[in-house]
């Protein structure tokens, strides 16, 4: 303290710059704060304008907007389910297509390719992710969905026919090659990179030690990878598939192109459906009255599924990071 | 310097067999040759220490021993080591029975992300499918052996991850004695640890001299004096002295040595 109150006694120095003005601080602090601001101004805005687009809708059919099959715009009769879960069972086989192959490309890329091989493929991985995503839905009209028809849905079709259940879940009608299973495929290829090319960083980021010491015990490269390298980055991993899973929910223009956008909801996966994104797609131009309040509330309603997705996840993650 | 040295106590058993015998080998990084015509007799029960200064290739040559650099393309190994008749460098080892025999503990603790319990469990679940009850058995001795079982028995389910350094590495000790391997190799164990974690792992290392045959890598010259009864100096990938330890911190024959263990260098 005595040293303090000495150098109170100093005659000031000679005064080199300008103090700095303690405005700009408060304009800087101000300046961020509203952008902080304007996150939850703009969160709290949409959320609002949803609601309120919505709610006629909502208050018309009540909760049977979401348990109806009907969309009926002749005579004003709208029910989302069919979308809901077009949009669920889309996502879903999304995830089952996608999530083992990005693992598998992940692993392959950190662990077993040789070098040469390493930098192609992961360079064609984050190629694969900057692809508009208008472009796989032409890609899969016009190119997949006529080979999947022909050497998948037909053939399938045939041995499957009068199987009970499975006749029923993968029996195509009307084998065009669109349908849910087709938009799932292709929004399988769609995440595949984010997964991927996340999960590979988490594998790289492992220290070597960890791997080695996996390995010095006489496990074997699977044993390594089942058991310690993909426990290690698990955390991780949900967080990467989950982010590919809230792709696969709202991807609106791949979905449009191959879904079929069907209104009617058909037990088998390989027939033509919708989901949210793609119903509001096909209809929001012509749509007016009571169809334009549905479509707002179809738009509520993936908004709220895809924050139940994230909020899932935070507590995945959660609970892995305790253990 | 020297007198403060404390040296091993227990004598060395000069009739004890040869277990790991290593001869004329050459160890390559690409093209560069990281050890050049090293020859070493380990011998059974007995703890033999690898000094020398950073780089002069202690850790390569213990990286040897389990394979562990074959996961490593570009790097191989010619020459001879011989365990139990067979030259374990020859490319027809089965690389994974070969680790499940030779276990190696490294520098930092590496507890896998599972459970203590399935840590110690893991090594022997990868090779045998012994019943519950000699499962758990066969888990409390190593962790018993590894003197850890009274801080951790009432956690075995809880994540190994969440012990500290020391308790992780006498953890990773324990998952590689409850292999029953013949050869432990430990690549400088205490380089990150507090001094009291330090001296638990070497009281340890003093005990598990009775069943297994050790090679240890150390920077730390007062633990090698403390703990080994066999001393190899390395230096630029060569074997410059190996002796009993205790000629080489009193009467080493080489000046390099001498210059080494006394500070003057390294």
């Amino acid at each position: 303290m005595t040293a303090v109150t000495d150098m109170k006694s100093i005659p000031p120095a000679p005064v080199i710059r300008k103090t700095p003005k303690a405005t700009f601080d408060l304009v800087f602090r101000n300046a961020s704060f509203l952008a902080a601001l304007l996150v939850l101004v703009l969160l709290a805005g949409i959320m609002l304008s949803m609601i309120v687009g919505g709610w006629p809708a909502f208050r018309e059919f009540g909760l049977g907007f979401i348990t109806s099959s009907v969309w009926d715009t002749q005579n004003e009769q709208y029910g989302a389910w069919p979308a809901i879960v077009g949009t669920l069972s889309t996502a879903l086989i999304a995830l089952v297509i996608g999530v083992p192959l990005s693992l598998g490309i992940a692993v392959f890329l950190t662990q077993l390719a040789p070098p040469w091989f390493k930098r192609p493929v992961a360079t064609a991985i984050e190629l694969l992710a900057a692809v508009p995503s208008i472009i796989y839905g032409m890609w899969g009209l016009f190119v997949f969905a006529p080979l999947f028809a022909a050497y998948v849905q037909i053939p399938l079709s045939n041995i499957v026919e009068g199987i009970p259940i499975v006749g029923t879940v993968l029996y195509s009608r009307s084998p065009s090659g669109l349908g849910i299973f087709t938009a799932g495929i292709i929004l399988a290829f769609m995440i595949v990179p984010f997964i991927a090319s996340i999960t590979r960083d988490m594998l790289e980021q492992i220290p070597s030690v960890l791997r080695e010491s996996a390995y010095g015990i006489g496990a074997t490269t699977w044993e390594v990878v089942r058991h310690v390298l993909v426990p290690q980055a698990g955390v991780s991993i949900i967080g990467a598939i989950m982010l590919g899973l809230g792709r696969a929910l709202g991807e609106t223009m791949a979905v449009t192109f191959v879904v079929g956008n069907a209104n009617r909801l058909s037990a088998s996966i390989l027939d033509p459906g919708s989901t949210i994104a793609s119903r509001i797609a096909n209809e929001f131009n012509e749509a007016m009255g009571l169809q334009l309040n549905s479509l707002i509330a179809l738009g509520c309603i993936l908004f709220f599924v895809t924050f139940v997705v994230l909020v899932i996840a935070r507590l995945l993650v959660a609970r892995v990071k305790k253990f | 310097m020297l007198s403060t040295l404390e040296l091993s106590p227990q004598s060395l058993d000069a009739e004890a067999p040869v277990r790991i015998a290593v001869k004329n080998l050459d160890f390559y990084y690409g093209e560069h040759k990281a050890l050049k015509n090293i020859n070493l007799d380990f011998r059974d029960r007995h703890v033999t220490a690898l000094i020398g200064p950073s780089g002069c290739g202690k850790s390569t040559l213990l990286r040897i021993f389990n394979r562990i650099y074959s996961l490593y393309p570009e790097q191989k190994a010619t020459g001879e080591i011989m365990l139990d008749g067979r030259n374990i460098i020859s490319n027809d080892v089965d690389v994974n029975e070969l680790r499940s025999r030779v276990g190696m503990v490294f520098q930092k603790p590496t507890p896998f992300p599972m459970s203590i319990y399935d840590n110690v469990a893991f090594g022997i679940r990868l090779y045998e499918k012994p019943p519950k009850s000699e499962l758990d058995d066969r888990v409390e001795g190593a962790l018993r052996r590894a003197a850890l079982w009274d801080e951790v028995k009432d956690k075995l389910k809880s994540s190994g991850m969440g012990l500290s350094g020391g308790q992780q590495q006498r953890l990773c000790i324990a998952r590689t004695i409850a292999q029953k391997p013949e050869v432990i190799l430990f690549d400088e164990p205490t380089s990150a640890l507090d001094p009291i974690s330090t001296g638990k792992i070497e009281d340890l290392l003093e005990q598990l001299k009775s069943d297994f045959t050790i090679a240890i890598v150390t920077h730390n010259m007062q633990q090698a004096a403390r703990i080994s009864q066999y001393t190899a100096f390395m230096y630029l990938g060569e074997v410059i002295e190996f002796a009993p330890t205790n000629t080489i911190f009193m009467n080493p024959a080489k000046k390099q040595t001498q210059d080494y263990v006394t500070g003057r260098f390294g």
